[in-house]
């Protein structure tokens, strides 16, 4: 995990206890945490009680470059041993490196589903609805008598909140072999998770 | 069921009464052929010198045939049906019987056609699947999320779409079982009460 030496120069502006103190600096880490996942508050950052104390400037580097750290840090996964090396490197003491480091661990595993939810994928299914018709029927055959099945299955794309319906219909033959293909794959997950 | 056939319609099959069992063969053959690929007027105008009649009275026949049959086929009328209904036409008695195996032999071909001609929506053709596990992303390393992907081939008359899709384990259980209920109703005492009736 390697970080630029802008998001370390913030890093060591963090360090400094004349500049944020301890308790400014939890304050400053879950603040971080809590806009990644996008939880709103009352008071935005530059107005926050906890941190009224620290000059803006020195304020707004220091998001970022916390910002960047925990980002990085979560992406590949990194518990402590490999943070406090870096940290150490960048100034930072002991207590300070042990508080990072236990906001960190707890709020880990929620920013990470929410990376892992970022990208492009094909529509992913969430649901399924169906409607079963007797077909009589139309301008040109007389007694067609047939069931068929109109299928729609619900989608959703990444990034979006809209769902997507893809439409289709089905004789009885047709419906029988699109369950049996589910049902091997379905199988086949299961062989597999018993691996 | 009964067809019942207009005074012009009979007027123009009459012309089939005179000639000889062959010439119906061959008028039923040409039918058929432009039920299949549409309709070549110059051969109305090769049957009328041989026959040595105009060749409005070769079209009127061949095409009062073809109405006969595309009637009879759309209505998927009985035997005993179609030949109470070609009774009052007046036919000798194998003029009859030669109409009725033309309709025997063709109506299934007819109905074929006719069906390529009738409204079509996008059906279910085939489904592709694989199974995957996501190692990593750009925005996340270190991952193992098991996936399906799949790719579902539909078909509307003959234009063919291919929508690729893709879900997770517990989404295809939930698809598997919801449509395995799907094929279940046709089963319920509901659906085959109705399918009797309507078959009756």
């Amino acid at each position: 995990m390697e970080l630029s030496t802008e998001v370390q120069e913030g890093l060591q502006l963090c360090a400094d206890n004349a500049r944020i103190s301890d308790n400014a600096f939890t304050v400053l880490v879950e603040r971080v945490c809590d806009s990644i996942l996008k939880k709103t508050t009352e008071y935005s950052v530059l107005d926050d009680k906890g941190l009224s104390d620290v000059d803006k400037a020195v304020l707004k580097q220091s998001y970022a470059s916390v910002l960047a750290l925990i980002l990085e840090a979560a992406k590949h996964d990194v518990d402590a041993s490999t943070i406090s090396p870096l940290l150490e490197d960048n100034k930072f003491i002991p207590e300070r490196i042990d508080s990072f480091n236990n906001i960190f661990q707890k709020r880990k595993t929620e920013i990470q589903v929410l990376l892992g939810s970022i990208g492009h994928t094909p529509l992913h299914i969430v649901d399924v609805d169906w409607r079963l018709d007797f077909y009589l029927k139309n301008n040109f055959i007389d007694k067609i008598n047939e069931p068929v099945y109109m299928v729609t299955l619900k989608t959703e794309q990444s990034g979006s909140d809209k769902i997507k319906d893809i439409q289709f219909t089905c004789s009885m033959e047709q419906l029988q072999d699109l369950v049996g293909k589910l049902k091997d794959a379905n199988k086949s997950l299961e062989k597999a998770s018993q691996m | 069921m009964l067809l019942l056939l207009e005074d012009d319609h009979k007027r123009h099959l009459s012309f089939l009464i005179d000639v000889d069992v062959e010439v119906v063969q061959e008028f039923c053959r040409i039918a058929m052929e432009f039920i299949r690929k549409g309709v070549n007027p110059k051969v109305y105008q090769s049957a009328a010198q041989k026959l040595e009649v105009k060749p409005e009275v070769i079209q009127n026949g061949v095409e009062g045939l073809i109405y006969l049959l595309t009637e009879s086929a759309k209505l998927m009328i009985s035997e005993i049906d179609y030949q109470d209904s070609i009774m009052t036409l007046g036919f000798k008695e194998d003029l009859k019987q030669q109409l009725l195996q033309f309709y025997l032999e063709n109506r299934k071909e007819v109905r074929e056609i006719l069906s390529r001609m009738s409204m079509d929506l996008p059906h279910y053709h085939n489904l592709e699947w694989r199974f995957d596990v996501q190692l990593a992303s750009r925005s996340l390393r270190h991952q193992v999320t098991p996936l399906v992907t799949m790719k579902l081939h539909t078909e509307d008359s003959e234009k063919k779409e291919v929508h690729v899709l893709q879900t997770d384990p517990v989404n295809l259980l939930h698809l598997t079982q919801t449509l395995e209920g799907a094929l279940a109703e046709m089963k319920s005492t509901h659906c085959r009460r109705i399918v009797r009736n309507i078959n009756k």
